[in-house]
């Protein structure tokens, strides 16, 4: 069973965490906070499975994880699961990401935090492996988009043409989003 | 094609993380995100009613500065609405909400709960899912009652779309975790099996999980998925890559649910059928084919996916363990990996070895590999992997190879990771004691080994090596020359102080010969560290000392004068206070004779469990357990190793650092009740059994009884018939033993352990006293020395009419033994003699002790007990009709310990028990086939020792 999946990035800032098992708000943040340390100081070609996280499990579980350029993609599961098999099921979850999003990259995991979560339930349901053929999971997704654009058509207008006039008051819009561009994730083909 | 428009959702939500981002400093952020937090507050507590839109930005941005690590406590309520809105990305938002912040024990969960019943019976698939995925990722015990028998009907539902199954099945899954016992799909068995074959493969991914947990818990009600399993598996296999479309991961057929499959097939036995065992056989060949075929994509995904299936693969070969040819295949494909430039694989190469190297088919071809893997200790830059190849060196070691392994983790363990040193440590401790082939071998070990690790020896390994030192004569000798050798070095870590401190007070004497470690130079040698040490560490040198005044009389003033120094007449640790005070006043007042007695060399240690192996289970169930079958395959071999092996077995750490008693001032058995601070039990081994008045049954009192009629007139026997006697207290153990017109006989047993009480009830049924009684026990030969009875209260020798004695025996099972002890009695009725045979009912099934196990460990260790010679097997007709509770009854009489739930079919019955005696202790396996149809029953017992399964068979053969 996958007890927790976990993003974060190169300086250990969360991008996505999701845990299939309650932990309080504070033993989650612990949680991210030891697994980046012991991700971070790994080498890239060393091998992408650990032990030794003690918040969550104990000896029975294993990080396992993947690097992509800026972004960290942890899985942390027991012995049932297959090790490769989940390292598989990180590459689905990412190339899922990045035929959503169209290169997907860390700024996209930021600004649409809610729809990360919907891509990976299509792909990880409570703690198990729900799908794994990435065209079903982009395919349910861009429904959901459909139906969210045909929602917002119809009710949202008024509310998006006022959030308009208020980010007017906001002097510097267009510089706000001048961020660094981060390097892509590897291009699949 | 843009797949998602960026921005345009949500604005107000866009611009708040970009502000969020700009800030400067993190008294910025937080000041920032308190401001929306009132913000967001304001507007919820507003008298304006929102609407779902600015609801769904609200809850969203409360998301976000969550993910930043700030708590939050507001909100819930606001989701909770976003529920039961009919827009679905508001619902959406509502439910990603609750899943991410709410705790299951929320007073919100009802309203949750009510809104998800409208939901999940909603026409609308997605909206199924979406309360699903709720239910799944709660999972709580209210969820499982409100909704255990909802989502049951979704799974089989013919009407139900695919992606709603999918997430039913784990919905199910998760349900069932949380509350395994009530939710037991038993009438929902055969349908959920036969997802297996839904055409939807997603569905027989999701399925295959849900049917995975369920036979873990109830094999038999999912049996039937193996035939299915099997056949799924076999399509997958021999598909090509074109075949499964979508669901080809970088051309490897279904990589994810092939691993599935091959994990299910692991909950069970090889299927018996030939065609479906042939047809799995077939699949993992084709797998094991596949990776020798060239890639064909050199995207480290594509060799990833196919080697999740081949690892899998192994796994389930290796559980099998019956196809040599596959186990040496598999074996050779991993040594391929051992070298491999992907550093996953070869850490998952090492790993799946460990597993081979438990099969006995497999063993030889895994040692092949023994250079690479220590060549990987030495060379791999990854922790992870250098601690895989030590579990592996550990588990591939044996006599021939052991020298060269524990050099070489000696070796290692000198640049070794920290994490990982005291695992180590165990390891070789447990190693070298092992395969141990000369003592000086093992003690030059162990003082290595704290030499190199002090730090990360623990008690029980300086513990276990004086055990075994003062229990080996041949040792002695050496340790004590080599422990003075290594006192020398100008730095010697405490550990080594310990240990040279207890083997030179008990053996220095034997190096006291030559000049350069004369009494004197040993003392002052061990002296010069006294002041570097702990407490503890000096009080067991204060012993050392005093034995060393009756090992050597000539250096006593010396030692007197340190003993009454005042560093440690009134040293601050009362301890050591005491010591020196007694041990001072001990050689100044008591005679040459006295202090010989009382500073005897201590006696030999008793034999238990080794306590590093006890240690090393704690710390790594899965690596000491591998061992624990590598000692069982030990005891199956003959004489020659035994003898080894029991010394591993042997002493239990003798010292403990806060109360050394190396004085023996006590005896070892008064010892526990003396000193009772810490783990004295281990101290001595456990207490000695309590010395009771063993009488040899051969002197029995018969020959000598007075009024014993004189020989050549033997008095009329009364041919009880034995064995239909015996027989009914084979499975209990109290009744009447023997009546006739004269005597009635009870009996009422009590074991435990190796101990036996029995308690005899005779019954005078005349009106008039029967004179000159006795009662005895005869051992034949084939018992002597095997079982010893002692009497413990005897039968008057007078019965008067109709009143009842008691006879006591206390009995202790050495070994083996196969025929029940005789009693004799003896008694004048009336003037006549008789007298009266009958065989006790004290068998070796009376010393047995039920041991519980689980599937896996009971299907490994009846494996492990394979040989011919170890099982031994009976086919005989049904005595009575075939009932399986009072089969189980007979057998949990008998002693060994009925196993539930282990073999797939239930009408068979299985046991594990050990029999327990002075000498040894003998695991021992049991299953009981019946087959109705023929009124037959099939009995098999496996047991370490052969002569036991054969006694055992005998007993049991014909009781059912």
């Amino acid at each position: 069973m996958i007890k927790a999946i976990l993003v974060f990035n190169n300086h250990g800032k969360s991008r996505l965490q999701k845990f299939y098992q309650h932990y309080s708000e504070d033993v989650q943040q612990q949680i991210i906070r030891e697994t980046f340390h012991l991700v971070s100081r790994r080498d890239d070609n060393v091998c992408s499975f650990l032990e030794g996280g003690t918040l969550i499990g104990g000896s029975d579980y294993k990080l396992i994880y993947r690097h992509y350029a800026t972004l960290y993609f942890v899985f942390c599961v027991d012995s049932s699961e297959s090790e490769l098999g989940i390292l598989d099921l990180i590459q689905v979850f990412v190339e899922s990401l990045d035929r959503c999003f169209e290169n997907v990259c860390e700024l996209d995991l930021i600004f649409h935090v809610d729809k990360v979560h919907h891509i990976l339930s299509e792909i990880v349901m409570g703690g198990m492996v729900l799908e794994t053929n990435m065209n079903e999971i982009v395919t349910k997704f861009l429904e959901q988009d459909k139906l969210e654009k045909s929602e917002a058509g119809l009710s949202a207008a008024p509310a998006k043409a006022a959030a308009a006039i208020k980010s007017i008051d906001l002097p510097s819009l267009p510089k706000d989003l001048k961020l660094p561009d981060l390097p892509k994730l590897p291009t699949f083909r | 094609m843009p797949a998602v428009s960026r921005g345009d959702a949500m604005r107000g939500l866009a611009v708040f993380i970009s502000d969020i981002r700009n800030c400067k400093s993190k008294e910025a952020e937080s000041k920032r995100i308190n401001k929306e937090l009132a913000n967001i507050r304001s507007k919820f507590k507003g008298d304006k009613t929102l609407d779902g839109y600015s609801k769904k930005k609200y809850v969203c941005k409360l998301l976000f500065i969550f993910l930043l690590g700030h708590d939050i406590d507001f909100g819930h309520m606001e989701a909770v609405n976003l529920l039961s809105s009919n827009k679905y990305t508001e619902k959406q938002i509502g439910y990603l909400f609750i899943s991410v912040l709410v705790s299951s024990n929320s007073d919100l969960m009802k309203l949750i709960i009510q809104n998800i019943k409208n939901d999940i019976s909603s026409p609308k698939p997605v909206h199924v899912n979406l309360a699903l995925h709720c239910i799944a990722n709660i999972g709580s015990v209210e969820m499982a009652e409100a909704f255990g028998s909802e989502v049951p009907k979704l799974l089989v539902s013919a009407q139900a779309n695919e992606s709603v199954k999918q997430s039913a099945a784990l919905c199910l899954l998760r349900l069932f975790r949380t509350m395994p016992d009530s939710m037991t799909y038993a009438e929902w068995a055969s349908r959920v099996i036969h997802l297996l074959n839904d055409q939807h493969m997603g569905v027989v991914t999701a399925a295959v999980s849900l049917i995975h947990s369920l036979s873990q818990h109830s094999p038999n009600d999912y049996k039937g998925c193996v035939s299915l399993a099997v056949s799924r598996l076999s399509r997958i296999v021999t598909s090509t890559y074109t075949d499964l479309l979508d669901y080809t991961y970088y051309f490897v057929p279904a990589p994810w649910l092939s691993v599935k499959l091959l994990r299910l097939l692991q909950c069970y036995p090889v299927p018996d059928e030939p065609a479906i065992r042939g047809r799995l056989v077939e699949c993992l060949e084709t797998i094991l084919n596949k990776c020798q075929e060239p890639p064909k994509s050199k995207k480290v995904q594509h060799s990833n996916a196919k080697n999740a299936v081949l690892f899998e693969a192994i796994n389930l070969i290796i559980h099998i363990d019956s196809e040599p040819n596959l186990l040496v295949r598999a074996c050779n494909q991993l040594g391929q990996f051992l070298q491999h430039r992907e550093t996953n694989l070869r850490y998952l190469a090492l790993e799946s070895m460990c597993l081979l190297a438990g099969s006995e088919f497999s063993a030889d071809a895994v040692k092949k590999h023994r250079e690479t893997v220590i060549n990987a200790l030495k060379t791999e830059r990854d922790v992870s992997v250098r601690q895989r190849a030590v579990d592996l060196l550990y588990a591939m070691c044996d006599k021939t190879n052991s020298e060269e392994i524990v050099a070489e983790m000696l070796d290692y363990l000198k640049i070794a990771d920290y994490a990982i040193r005291e695992e180590m440590v165990l390891k070789v401790a447990i190693l070298s004691e092992k395969y141990a082939s000369d003592y000086t071998w093992y003690v030059d070990t162990i003082l290595q080994l704290i030499r190199v690790a002090g730090d990360y020896v623990s008690e029980e390994v300086w513990h276990r090596v004086i055990q075994i030192v003062i229990n080996r004569d041949d040792a002695q000798g050496y340790a004590a020359k080599t422990v003075f050798e290594n006192l020398q070095a100008p730095a010697c870590h405490e550990n080594m102080v310990k240990v040279g401190g207890y083997i030179l007070g008990e053996f220095g004497n034997l190096i006291a010969g030559d000049s350069r470690s004369s009494p004197l130079v040993q003392f002052n040698l061990l002296h010069s560290k006294f002041h570097l040490c702990s407490p503890a560490t000096r009080a067991l040198l204060l012993s050392t000392y005093i034995k060393f005044i009756n090992l050597f009389p000539e250096i006593k003033p010396t030692i007197q004068n340190v003993l009454r120094n005042n560093n440690q007449l009134r040293n601050a640790d009362v301890e050591l206070q005491q010591r020196a005070l007694e041990y001072s006043q001990l050689s100044s007042i008591t005679s040459q004779d006295v202090l010989a007695t009382v500073l005897e060399e201590m006696p030999p240690f008793p034999e238990r469990e080794s306590s590093i192996l006890a240690k090393l289970k704690k710390k790594k169930p899965a690596s000491a357990q591998a061992l624990e079958k590598d000692e069982e395959k030990h005891k199956k071999s003959p004489a020659s190793v035994e003898n080894h092996v029991e010394t591993k077995e042997t002493p239990p750490p003798i010292t403990n650092s806060n109360s050394v008693d190396l004085l023996g001032l006590g005896t070892p058995a008064a010892a526990p009740e003396t000193n009772n601070t810490n783990a004295l039990w281990d101290v001595f081994g456990g207490s000695p059994a309590p010395e009771e008045q063993v009488i040899d049954v051969n002197m029995s009192k018969t020959e000598e009884n007075p009024g014993v009629p004189a020989a050549g007139s033997e008095p009329p026997t009364t041919a009880a018939n034995e064995t239909q006697y015996l027989t009914k207290f084979l499975f209990k153990n109290s009744g009447v033993l023997f009546e006739n017109d004269l005597l009635q006989i009870g009996v009422k047993c009590e074991f435990k352990d190796q101990y036996g009480r029995v308690g005899l009830f005779f019954g005078n049924k005349t009106p008039t006293q029967l004179n000159h009684f006795s009662a005895s026990v005869t051992l034949t030969d084939d018992q002597q020395g095997k079982l010893v009875v002692a009497t413990q209260k005897e039968a008057p020798s007078q019965i008067d009419g109709g009143a009842q004695v008691q006879h006591f025996l206390n009995m202790e099972c050495v070994s083996l033994f196969s025929d029940a002890p005789v009693l004799r009695i003896r008694y004048n009725h009336q003037g006549a003699p008789h007298s009266v045979s009958l065989k006790l009912p004290v068998l070796i099934n009376k010393f047995f002790e039920g041991t519980d196990m689980d599937a896996t460990n009971f299907f490994g260790r009846w494996k492990q007990l394979g040989q011919p010679a170890q099982e031994c097997q009976k086919i005989f007709q049904a005595k009575f009709p075939i009932d399986a509770s009072s089969t189980k009854l007979k057998l949990t009489g008998f002693g060994i310990a009925c196993l539930s739930g282990i073999d797939p079919n239930p009408e068979n019955m299985v046991g594990a028990g050990i029999v327990k005696t002075k000498d040894l202790q003998v695991g021992c396996l049991l299953r009981l086939e019946p087959n109705q149809a023929a009124r037959m029953y099939r009995l098999t017992i496996r047991a370490s020792n052969g002569v036991l399964s054969q006694t055992l068979c005998d007993l049991l053969e014909d009781q059912f």
